[in-house]
């Protein structure tokens, strides 16, 4: 790829003996969407501030388009910023709210006016100019922010949680929203969440964070399918997670069972977690023609619309219990009941195995 | 250990922006505005009071002079227990009250509550001459002292608690009504008596409020100066023996030495009451339930009882004020005139000291609130020098434990030096309104401070990312989000202003003589009648003034319904 358009190198950041960010490195491109996901107090909202200038790291460099700008103060940056609430003037109108970076600028009024309405326009609000943001809903107000800061066209649009105050519905809109916006804009754009769901569907990369540090920097489907930790395995969607015991290269005994899984690093003898995606788990109801299968005995199932949650456990599976995602039509097909003993089976490929006695949480 | 020194990364030192250069240098001079007007002159007045009368340094030899003086240590015990009393009147008083506009069911809470307020408007003076009115020699209702002089320390301790009453009642009213109504449910669910529920929910839930109004109030009838010059008589106290020290005998080191002994129970009420307000705002928490009082006939007829006769005494204290300044000549002959408002025959008042009481005042409101303003603007967002920040907010809260005499006899010492070079302001309109503000400080800057904090904080951080400079939006969006408190701020000043006697008796000159300053005058030199008609001239422009503002204020809060959206 080209030089990075932004480059955050050894990033450290101190409160006192605190620290909440630890030497974090990311490259982000030209026109990229990146989340940054992880539990609250992880430092996202740290890393955001030291990129835009507003609270300037302890060392570290940022360089954005090739110009160092680690200690420069906000004003002397490229960036437009949207918080979490908003942070609208309540005083001023819509239409002066957005048109506020564009009046410091000396430009003609009427090439103001015309920027503003097309902003307004493009945000979806083209009549609601004269009002005040305390007469729109959130989700309005959310995207007046967001307006406000495209106005000066930026080079970097930073995002903290824009959408997490608003309630669900209007999130998932307002989701697509954004997206289809930024992707018209094409701006290199920051966006913090700690909804892994909307980090997943909006990211074109998410970067995981945890306690200051970076634990993996990939694609959705990257995060998901191939997670660098067990912490990101966990933290990303839902997980089985069973103790096992590597046999032999490529083998890893579960209770009474014997699977094929890919493997490296670890040494025949060792401790293992095997993760699971519960949806990568096959239900093959008697039928047992598959390799890597075992049997156990359905504890319980949970209709849920399109799938049934599956809780297995007992047969070869001995004590650990494992979920399943059903589809229903698939369900439907094998009837299954609680205490009904079914095959199962894990293609090899989606088995990962992670360290036992990794601290996590 | 070379190793490690080429290894750790360079720490960064972030570039100071231009917003950020600006704000420095405006907390820098806002400490520098602080430090003249009001910690360099306590200062002065420290050393001063270990100097003799031609400077040279002396120790201890005044505050040994003064404790080995019989007459003047007396002062200490006097002020101790007249002030303790009163508070104690003005607590018991003030509680029964609050707890009727806030859990009583009483009709014409409003009117009530107006009443109660009606004292702010008035100097201190105003209760003594009353007092005096109806209970002095010629007194209307002599004969209910059984014979004891009202001239004292009875006359102080009444007029002290007519002027302090609504100081304690705000205090109270604020501490009763953030009840939170689910303990009451829950102590009421519990099968608990009324009296039990006073004790066990009430009064734990008040007590910060009780701590703070109790230490207040003693800070102000300790450091008043009013009330027991025009009515104390012989019985001298700490504040009134500042004011012969240095008017009567010109012993200003003897009068430093009376201000920092004055200083001592201000500053240790100072500090609890800090304590107490610390606690009572983290006692509410957000989630709090706001407290309905249902009625319950017997008690609601007994608190009705006791606003009533409170409320009569406050409009019965300013009545007789307000017919002193009518009669034609107490007690002899009642009948109307206006000719006590015509104060050229009176000794040492005049229309002028009320004219230029009017301008201290603007002066005062106008210069004053933009000063807290910017300072507390200064002090909340700058994001640099943080010691200095710091300093500059401890400094603003000084002035709460200085009482107004010790400040004005600070300014003496300090501005009266002649190698000073703002020698020029003494005597002159200029110092008195710098002395006004810098008496008035804290309680507005705390309030500038408390509307700042509650507007979003990123507000700032927005404004930097569009390159917007930060006094632009301070103009444009602080300072008009803030206009309510700013106008509250000023009105503060402006009365208080008009009414303060103790921060500027020792710094008035002939050509800048107030209004307030004349009552004292003209009952000095007998003519109590023109005093009072000058009290109530004062308490008529306080009232207007609020009123005015109460008018803007609804105003405003109209004009700018569009936007705070309720
Ligand atoms: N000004 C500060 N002083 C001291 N500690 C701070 C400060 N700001 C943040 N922290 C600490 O740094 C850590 C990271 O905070 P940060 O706000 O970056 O977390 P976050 O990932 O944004 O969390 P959230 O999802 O809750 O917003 C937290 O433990 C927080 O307490
Ligand atoms: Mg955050």
């Amino acid at each position: 790829m080209t030089t990075p358009y932004l480059r955050v190198r050894n990033l450290t950041k101190r409160f006192g003996d605190f620290t909440a960010l630890d030497d974090v490195s990311i490259d982000l491109y030209q026109g990229e969407f990146v989340c940054f996901l992880g539990p609250s107090g992880c430092g996202k909202t740290t890393l955001l501030r030291a990129i835009s200038g507003l609270d300037i790291q302890t060392h570290g460099t940022v360089e954005q388009n090739g110009h160092d700008i680690s200690a420069l103060p906000p004003a002397k940056r490229d960036f437009g910023i949207v918080f979490q609430s908003y942070a609208l003037f309540q005083n001023l109108t819509v239409a002066r709210n957005i048109a506020y970076g564009l009046e410091n600028r000396k430009q003609p009024k009427e090439a103001i006016r015309r920027r503003v309405q097309e902003l307004l326009e493009l945000i979806g609000l083209p009549d609601s100019g004269n009002k005040y943001p305390s007469q729109l809903s959130g989700g309005q107000q959310q995207r007046v922010a967001l307006a406000r800061a495209l106005a000066v066209s930026p080079g970097l649009l930073l995002l903290d949680e824009p959408l997490s105050a608003l309630d669900a519905k209007v999130r998932v809109y307002l989701r697509d929203e954004i997206k289809a916006l930024r992707r018209r804009l094409g701006i290199t754009t920051i966006m913090i969440t700690h909804d892994q769901e909307e980090a997943i569907s909006m990211a074109d990369r998410i970067v995981v964070m945890r306690a200051g540090k970076i634990e993996q920097i990939g694609t959705p489907l990257e995060i998901y399918h191939q997670p660098a930790s067990l912490f990101v395995a966990e933290f990303i969607g839902a997980m089985n997670l069973l103790p096992a015991l590597l046999v032999q290269q490529g083998e890893i005994q579960l209770g009474q069972t014997r699977l094929a899984c890919t493997v490296n690093g670890f040494a025949p003898g060792t401790a293992v977690q095997a993760a699971v995606r519960p949806e990568d788990v096959v239900c093959t109801g008697r039928t047992n023609g598959h390799a890597n299968s075992f049997r156990a005995e359905v504890r319980d199932l949970e209709f849920m619309g399109p799938f049934f949650w599956l809780s297995l456990s007992g047969g070869e599976l001995g004590e650990h219990r494992l979920r399943a995602q059903l589809p229903s039509q698939r369900a439907r097909e094998l009837d299954l009941r609680p205490r009904d003993s079914t095959h199962l089976h894990i293609p090899a490929e989606h088995i990962r195995l992670f360290p036992e006695g990794y601290s996590h949480g | 250990m070379a190793e490690a020194a080429v290894l750790a990364p360079p720490r960064i030192r972030p570039r100071l922006s231009r917003d950020e250069w600006l704000m420095g240098g405006g907390l820098c001079v806002l400490a520098l505005y602080l430090a003249i007007t009001l910690l360099v002159p306590l200062v002065i007045m420290l050393a001063k009071s270990m100097q003799d009368r031609d400077g040279v340094f002396v120790s201890l030899a005044n505050f040994i002079k003064y404790f080995t003086n019989p007459a003047l240590t007396g002062a200490i015990g006097h002020s101790l227990w007249v002030s303790a009393l009163a508070t104690l009147i003005v607590i018991a008083l003030a509680f029964g009250y609050a707890y009727a506009l806030t859990r009583g069911c009483i009709p014409f809470k409003g009117f009530f509550r107006l009443v109660a307020m009606a004292p702010l408007l008035a100097p201190s003076l105003l209760s003594a001459i009353a007092l005096i009115y109806l209970f002095g020699n010629q007194g209307a209702l002599k004969g209910w002292l059984f014979g004891e002089s009202i001239y004292g320390p009875i006359g102080i301790v009444l007029g002290s608690v007519f002027w302090t009453f609504p100081h304690a009642l705000i205090i109270l009213i604020t501490a009763l009504s953030t009840a939170d109504a689910r303990l009451y449910e829950a102590s009421e669910s519990l099968g608990a008596s009324r009296w039990r529920t006073f004790a066990t929910v009430t009064l734990p839930g008040a007590r910060y409020g009780l701590i703070s109004a109790i230490f207040v109030v003693f800070t102000l009838v300790i450091t008043d100066f009013g009330v027991p010059k025009v009515i104390g008589g012989q019985f001298n106290m700490l504040a009134t023996d500042i004011y012969k020290q240095v008017v009567g005998q010109q012993n200003f080191q003897m009068g430093a030495v009376v201000s920092l002994i004055l200083l001592l129970p201000a500053v240790v009420a100072f500090f609890v009451e800090r304590w107490a307000q610390s606690r009572q705002s983290s006692a509410v928490s957000s989630r709090a339930v706001p407290y309905h009082p249902k009625p319950r006939p017997v008690r609601d007829l007994a608190l009705l009882g006791l606003v009533s006769l409170v409320a009569l005494v406050i409009l019965g204290i300013l009545g007789m004020a307000a017919f002193a300044s009518l009669a034609k000549l107490w007690p002899y002959d009642l009948s109307l005139t206006l000719r006590h408002y015509d104060f050229n025959t009176a000794d040492g008042g005049s229309w002028t000291a009320y004219g230029n009481s009017i301008e201290m005042a603007f002066y005062t409101a106008v210069l004053g609130s933009l000063v807290v303003f910017s300072g507390a603007y200064l002090v909340e967002k700058t994001r640099i020098a943080k010691p200095l920040r710091t300093a500059t907010h401890l400094l603003a809260l000084i002035p709460m434990a200085v009482p107004g005499m010790v400040l004005g006899l600070a300014y003496i010492f300090f501005f009266n030096a002649p190698g000073n070079p703002l020698n020029f302001l003494y005597g002159s309109m200029a110092i008195l309104v710098l002395a006004t503000i810098a008496h008035f400080y804290t309680v507005s800057h705390l309030t500038a401070l408390t509307a700042l904090k509650q507007l979003d904080p990123e507000f700032e951080s927005v404004s930097a990312s569009l390159k917007t400079p930060f006094y632009r939006t301070a103009w444009r969006v602080t300072a008009p989000m803030c206009l309510p408190a700013i106008l509250d701020i000023a009105i503060y000043f402006f009365v208080n202003a008009m009414t303060t006697v103790s921060a500027v008796v020792f710094l008035y000159s002939p050509a800048t003589t107030l209004a307030s300053v004349a009552v004292l005058n003209m009952d000095d030199a007998g003519d109590t009648a023109p005093a009072a008609a000058m009290a109530m001239l004062i308490v008529f422009t306080a009232g207007a003034v609020r009123l005015l503002h109460a008018g803007s204020s609804r105003w405003l809060h109209r004009r700018t319904q569009a936007w705070r959206g309720c």
